[in-house]
């Protein structure tokens, strides 16, 4: 027997992550812009994601790909909004490039401008998947502490926007939202802030806009869909 | 836990290439782990334990090589090890830095062991010299 050394070099993930680049390109191209949703369970993404088709009902066409471990709950309370397609993993913790390639092959996403994928709750697995999204945005509940940033670093160094949900409950809560901020600020200078809440609406409008500006940008460079989760 | 499925991913990948390369066995898989490569190494240790046993691969070892969270400076090009995940460049305080190790789960070489082609000498020394 002979030893042989083969060098290789390269990222575990990097076949996947050329599956998801492509994604990204062939779905900036037509004009839709992929938005991964994260965040700890229960921080408010579908919540969020409810009061978004309702801010834009009528004036942009969006839709929902939603993982969940076992149940299509959350799909359900998405589909009075918008068409919806569930991901169920099977107790996995994260959402990988294949499973949202079948679940594009049931929703036609031809004329959808936005399309959100909303995470599995978790703020550590998730963060090492390219989902083939354009934005990725973590929300930090209030409820959840501001120490939070620092100690998931990962999913707060790969997001462009944090979205500190459930503001209505800050006066019940030790929680300052400009050490959340600060404290993820270190982590990325360039993130963008949005505090909200689902359920009076606060920054609903601010968060909207956010989006629509990202999506102007990436029909602005069109043809390029380069990747925008920067580590 | 993503770590079985990332090993999972792994050992197909160590099985393609023992295909590719024609060899009998996988004798050592090196591999890379940074503080930001998303990976515990004690769950990726237990993943390859468990999962291993049920390849083409059964007997090899997992060499995992820990290394620091590195950065380059976009501002002043200084490189430098990040000891926490304060991401300031040391030289100018510059924010805009770049990573450029430690935030990735690399397979970084695997060793194969592969029939000598020359049975009719009968040396124990093998006389086709491997190649990289
Ligand atoms: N007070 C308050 N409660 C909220 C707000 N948004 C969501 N909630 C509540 O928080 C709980 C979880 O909200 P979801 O929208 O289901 O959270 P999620 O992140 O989609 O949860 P998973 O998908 O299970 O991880 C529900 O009981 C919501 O009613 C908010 O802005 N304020
Ligand atoms: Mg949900
Ligand atoms: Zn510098």
């Amino acid at each position: 027997m002979t030893t042989k050394t083969i060098t290789v070099q390269r990222d575990v993930k990097a076949e996947l992550r050329r599956q998801a680049e492509e994604l990204r390109q062939h779905l900036g191209r037509q004009g839709t812009l992929v938005i991964n949703v994260l965040s700890s369970p229960g921080a408010g993404k579908t919540s969020l994601l409810q009061a978004t088709a309702e801010h834009w009902a009528g004036r942009h066409r969006m839709a929902v790909l939603v993982g969940d471990l076992e149940t299509d709950r959350d799909a359900q309370r998405l589909a009075p909004h918008c068409p919806v397609e569930q991901l169920t993993t099977g107790g996995a913790c994260h959402l990988e490039i294949p499973l949202v390639k079948q679940g594009l092959e049931k929703l036609s996403t031809a004329d959808i401008d936005f399309l959100f994928i909303e995470n599995v709750g978790n703020l550590v697995c998730p963060a090492s998947h390219d989902l083939a999204e354009h934005v990725r945005v973590v929300l930090l509940s209030v409820t959840e502490g501001d120490d939070k940033p620092g100690k998931y670093p990962k999913m707060f160094r790969t997001s462009q926007a944090l979205v500190i949900s459930k503001t209505d409950l800050l006066p019940h809560v030790p929680f300052s939202v400009d050490a959340a901020i600060d404290d993820a600020h270190q982590i990325q200078p360039d993130l963008t802030v949005l505090p909200i809440c689902s359920l009076s609406k606060d920054g609903i409008a601010q968060w909207c806009q956010f989006l629509e500006g990202q999506r102007h940008e990436l029909l602005a460079r069109t043809v390029i869909g380069e990747s925008m989760v920067t580590t | 836990m993503h770590e079985m499925s990332l090993v999972r991913s792994l050992l197909r990948q160590v099985e393609d290439l023992l295909i590719e390369h024609g060899g009998e066995s996988v004798s050592a898989i090196h591999v890379e782990m940074g503080p930001l490569s998303g990976v515990d190494r004690v769950l990726i240790e237990l993943a390859f334990e468990q999962l291993v046993v049920t390849t083409f691969c059964a007997d090899a070892r997992l060499v995992i090589d820990e290394i620091p969270l590195s950065a380059r400076c976009r501002d002043c090009q200084t490189e430098f090890n990040l000891e926490d995940f304060r991401f300031v460049c040391p030289q100018c305080d510059s924010q805009q830095v770049q990573i450029t190790g430690g935030d990735e789960f690399r397979l970084l070489e695997v060793e194969i062991e592969t029939a000598d082609r020359c049975r009719a000498s009968q040396e124990e020394k093998p006389c086709c010299e491997a190649r990289a």
